[in-house]
C-alpha cells in the first residue's frame, strides 16, 4: 500500500490549486465581459433588452450553482454539444459570475446621484454621451470594491466544479482523502489554501471600500 | 433526443421529501444564523476584546473558504477525531455558521450607521444597556439592512444544494437519486432547478411579508 | 432614484420564465441527437476514451502523483493496446459513469460496473471481465447480523446508483436508514470516520480498506450477490461490443486476466470465471 507523507499531500494540493486559480481567472474574465454586456442591456432605453437582462440575472441568482453545473455538464451533452468538465465548469461559472457582476454594476450606475444625469443633459449631452463621460467613470470608481469582493465568491464557487469531476483543489482533497484517509488534516489544509487565496482579496476589497467612502467623510 | 418528463412522476414522493428537507433546513438555519449574527455583531461592535477577536477570526475563516469544504471538514474531519455528528446536523451547523458570518458583517454595517446620540438618549431615559441596544440599535439596524439580509438568506438556501454531497436527503439529493434510477438526468435537473427558483421567489415574498409587518413603524418615516 | 426592479418577483413571473426556458430547451433537445462513436469512429480518431474509477481500489485509485492505477486501468490499457489506438482515461464516479456513456463523453466504461435491469435498459454490456462479490460489511465492534432482516433500525452507507444500492434498497427492511453517497470515496470515508458502522460494497474493496485501516477493518456480515464486472458501452454499438468481447475472451485464454487478478487482488480468478 502506498504511504502518503504530509509533503505528498501538501504538494498535490498546491498543484491542484493551480487549476482552481486558472478556472477562477477564466470565470472572472468571461464573467466580466459578459457581465459588461448585460449591464449595458440592463441600462438600455429599450424595454425588451432590459427585460431580457433582468430575467437572465434573476434566473442565475435564483437557482443553485450546483444545479447550473449539472445542467451545463450533462444537459449540454443531451442537447448535442460535446462538453468536457473543463468547458462545462468554465461556462457555468462564467454565466453565474456575469449575472452577479451585472447586478453589482447596475447598482453602481444607479448609485450615481441623479443630479449628475440632469446636469449632463442640461449641458446638451445625449444619453450615450452622458453615460460615457459623466456616469460610467463615477460608476466605475464605485464598482471596484464590490467587484474585488465578489472575486472571492468566484474562487469559492470553483470548489463546486469538483462535483462534476473537475480536478481542482477540493476534488484533489477528496481524492487524497480516499487514498490517504486523514480527513481532518486534508480538509483543514484544503480550507487553508482557499483562505490563503481569498483572504488577501477580501482585505483588499475592504481597504478599497474604506478609501472610497472614507475620503468622502473626512 | 426527446425529453420525457413523465418518467419523473413515480418519483414525486422523493421530490416532496427533498423539498421538505430543504425548506425545514433553511428555515431553522436562517433563524439560528440570524441569532448567531446578532450575537457576533453585538460583541464585535462593542469594545475590542479577546472574544471579539476570536469571533472576527470565525467570520473571516467562514467567509473565505468554500461551503463544501466546511461541510466535508465538519462531517468527516470532526468525526475522525471522535466528534461524531450526523449529516443533517453537520448541514445545519455549516449553514448556520455561514449565514451567521455573512449576516454579522451586514448587520455590523447597519449598526455602525446608528446615531450614537440616540443610544445615549435611550440610556438617559433609563433603559438598560441591553434594552437600549435592542430598541435603538438592533431593530433599526435590522430594518435598514433587511433587503441585504433577505438576499443572504436566499443565497444560503441555494447553497444548501451542496449538503446532498454528505447524504442529506434534500432537493438535490432527490434529483441525484432519481437520476441514478431512471437515468434521465437532464429532465430531473431542469425540474429541480425550477423548484429552487420558485423556492427563492417564495422566500423573497415571505421575507417581504414579514418585513412589512415587523418594521411597519419605519414605513411612515421613510417613504 | 428608482428601486431596482425584479422581474421574477412573483410566482407567476418566475413560473412563466422558467417554463419558457424549459420549453425552448426541450425544443432544441428534440431537434438534436447525441450519437455514440462506432468502432470506425474510434479507429479514425485514433483514441479510445475510457471511463475509469479513481476512488475504488483495487479497481482504480490514485498514487502519490494523483494518476489513476488499478485493475480497471490495466484493463483499459490492454484494450487500447490490442486495438492499436491511444488511450484517454477519464475518471468518473459511480453516480455519473452511465451519464458519461449516454452523452458520448466516453466510448467504454471500465469501472467495476455490475449488471442490473435498470442499466440494461439504457446501455449494453460486454462479457464479464472481473469477478466481484457484493456484501454488507461491518466493523468488528458492530453488532453481528446474519441476514438482511437484521439490518432493521441500523444505518448503512452505500454509493448512490451502484448495484449494491439497488440490491440493498430491495433487501433491507423498511426501517433501515440507507445513507447514499455521491461516490465510493465518500462512502468509504463515511465508514472510516465512523459516520456509519455498516457499508454495502465489494469483497475486494473491503479487503483493501482492511489492509489500510486495521482499526476499522470491515468484516463481511452477509453476501448480497455474485455480481461480476462488465464493460459498459452505448446501446446498438455492436461492432465495438464484438471487438471488446473478442479481446476479453483472448485475455481469459492467454492469462492476461489471471495476471491482473494476481497483481491487484493477490489471488487467482475464481473457477466460475471461465478460466
Amino acid at each position: 500500500m502506498i504511504e502518503f507523507t504530509l509533503w505528498d499531500i501538501v504538494r498535490n494540493l498546491l498543484l491542484a490549486a493551480r487549476w482552481t486559480i486558472v478556472l477562477s481567472l477564466i470565470a472572472f474574465a468571461g464573467g466580466a465581459t459578459l457581465g459588461m454586456l448585460l449591464t449595458l442591456l440592463r441600462l438600455s432605453s429599450l424595454k425588451p433588452l432590459r427585460l431580457l437582462a433582468s430575467v437572465y440575472v434573476d434566473l442565475f441568482q435564483g437557482t443553485p450553482l450546483l444545479m447550473q453545473l449539472f445542467l451545463a455538464f450533462f444537459g449540454a451533452a443531451a442537447l448535442g454539444f460535446d462538453v468536457s468538465a473543463w468547458t462545462a465548469a468554465s461556462v457555468a461559472l462564467t454565466l453565474f459570475t456575469s449575472a452577479f457582476l451585472c447586478d453589482i454594476w447596475r447598482g453602481c450606475v444607479e448609485a450615481v446621484p441623479s443630479g449628475q444625469w440632469q446636469a449632463s443633459r442640461v449641458l446638451g449631452m445625449n444619453y450615450m454621451q452622458s453615460m460615457r463621460h459623466i456616469i460610467l467613470p463615477q460608476a466605475l470608481r464605485l464598482s471596484v470594491p464590490p467587484t474585488v469582493g465578489f472575486s472571492v465568491q468566484v474562487i469559492k464557487g470553483t470548489a463546486l466544479a469538483s462535483v462534476i469531476g473537475f480536478v481542482e483543489l477540493t476534488k484533489a482533497g477528496t481524492m487524497l482523502n480516499n487514498a490517504a484517509f486523514a480527513p481532518f488534516t486534508i480538509f483543514a489544509l484544503v480550507a487553508l489554501v482557499y483562505f490563503a487565496l481569498c483572504y488577501p482579496l477580501s482585505c483588499y476589497a475592504r481597504h478599497l471600500e474604506r478609501k472610497l467612502y472614507g475620503s468622502g467623510i473626512r | 433526443m426527446e425529453l420525457d418528463f413523465s418518467t419523473l412522476v413515480p418519483y414525486a414522493g422523493e421530490l416532496v421529501q427533498g423539498f421538505v428537507t430543504t425548506v425545514v433546513l433553511t428555515a431553522i438555519s436562517t433563524l439560528a444564523g440570524l441569532g448567531l449574527a446578532s450575537l457576533v455583531a453585538y460583541v464585535r461592535s462593542g469594545k475590542a476584546s479577546l472574544l471579539g477577536r476570536m469571533l472576527g477570526g470565525y467570520v473571516e475563516v467562514t467567509r473565505n473558504t468554500p461551503f463544501i469544504v466546511q461541510l466535508f471538514f465538519l462531517f468527516f474531519g470532526l468525526s475522525a477525531l471522535g466528534f461524531k455528528i450526523s449529516a443533517l446536523f453537520a448541514a445545519f451547523l455549516a449553514m448556520t455558521l455561514n449565514l451567521g458570518a455573512y449576516s454579522a458583517e451586514i448587520l455590523r454595517a447597519g449598526i455602525e450607521a446608528t446615531d450614537r446620540g440616540q443610544l445615549e438618549a435611550a440610556r438617559a431615559l433609563g433603559m438598560s444597556r441591553l434594552q437600549s441596544y435592542r430598541h435603538v440599535v438592533l431593530i433599526p439596524a435590522f430594518a435598514r439592512i433587511y433587503p441585504a439580509l433577505t438576499s443572504q438568506c436566499i443565497i444560503v438556501m441555494l447553497g444548501s444544494a451542496v449538503v446532498s454531497q454528505i447524504s442529506v436527503f434534500d432537493l438535490t439529493y432527490a434529483a441525484n437519486f432519481i437520476q441514478s434510477r431512471n437515468f434521465r438526468g437532464f429532465e430531473v435537473y431542469l425540474v429541480v432547478t425550477l423548484i429552487y427558483l420558485l423556492l427563492a421567489v417564495g422566500m423573497r415574498q415571505a421575507f417581504g411579508f414579514v418585513g412589512r409587518r415587523a418594521f411597519a413603524f419605519r414605513q411612515g418615516g421613510n417613504a | 432614484m428608482h428601486k431596482p426592479q425584479r422581474i421574477l418577483k412573483t410566482f407567476k413571473g418566475a413560473l412563466a420564465s422558467g417554463l419558457l426556458v424549459l420549453a425552448s430547451i426541450s425544443a432544441i433537445a428534440a431537434s438534436t441527437s447525441a450519437l455514440a462513436s462506432s468502432l470506425a469512429d474510434i479507429e479514425q480518431r485514433g483514441t479510445l476514451r475510457v471511463a475509469v474509477p479513481q476512488d475504488f481500489p483495487p479497481f482504480g485509485s490514485v498514487g502519490t502523483d494523483l494518476q489513476p492505477q488499478g485493475y480497471d486501468i490495466d484493463m483499459a490499457e490492454y484494450l487500447a493496446e490490442q486495438m492499436d489506438v491511444n488511450l484517454d482515461l477519464v475518471t468518473v464516479t459511480s453516480a455519473n459513469r452511465i451519464p458519461f456513456l449516454q452523452t458520448d463523453k466516453v466510448d467504454l466504461v471500465i469501472s467495476s460496473l455490475g449488471k442490473n435491469p435498470e442499466r440494461a435498459a439504457v446501455i449494453d454490456f460486454s462479457e464479464a471481465y472481473a469477478p466481484f462479490f457484493l456484501g454488507v460489511f461491518g466493523t468488528e465492534q458492530a453488532e453481528q447480523i446474519e441476514e438482511p432482516a437484521g439490518l432493521a433500525g441500523k444505518t448503512i452507507g452505500v454509493t448512490r446508483g451502484s448495484v449494491e444500492d439497488m440490491e440493498l434498497t430491495g433487501l433491507a427492511p423498511g426501517d433501515t436508514t440507507i445513507k447514499r453517497f455521491e461516490d465510493n470515496a465518500t462512502t468509504i470515508s463515511a465508514f472510516l470516520s465512523g459516520q456509519v458502522d455498516y457499508i454495502a460494497t465489494g469483497n475486494v474493496v473491503a479487503a483493501q480498506i482492511a489492509e489500510r485501516e486495521s482499526q476499522r477493518a470491515p468484516k463481511m456480515v452477509f453476501q448480497i450477490k455474485d455480481s461480476p464486472c462488465y464493460i459498459g458501452l452505448s446501446q446498438g454499438n455492436d461492432e465495438l461490443k464484438a471487438k471488446v468481447n473478442a479481446l476479453i475472451e483472448q485475455a481469459k485464454q492467454n492469462g492476461t486476466l489471471e495476471s491482473l487478478s494476481q497483481k491487484w487482488f493477490h489471488t487467482s480468478l475464481p473457477e466460475s470465471f471461465g478460466s
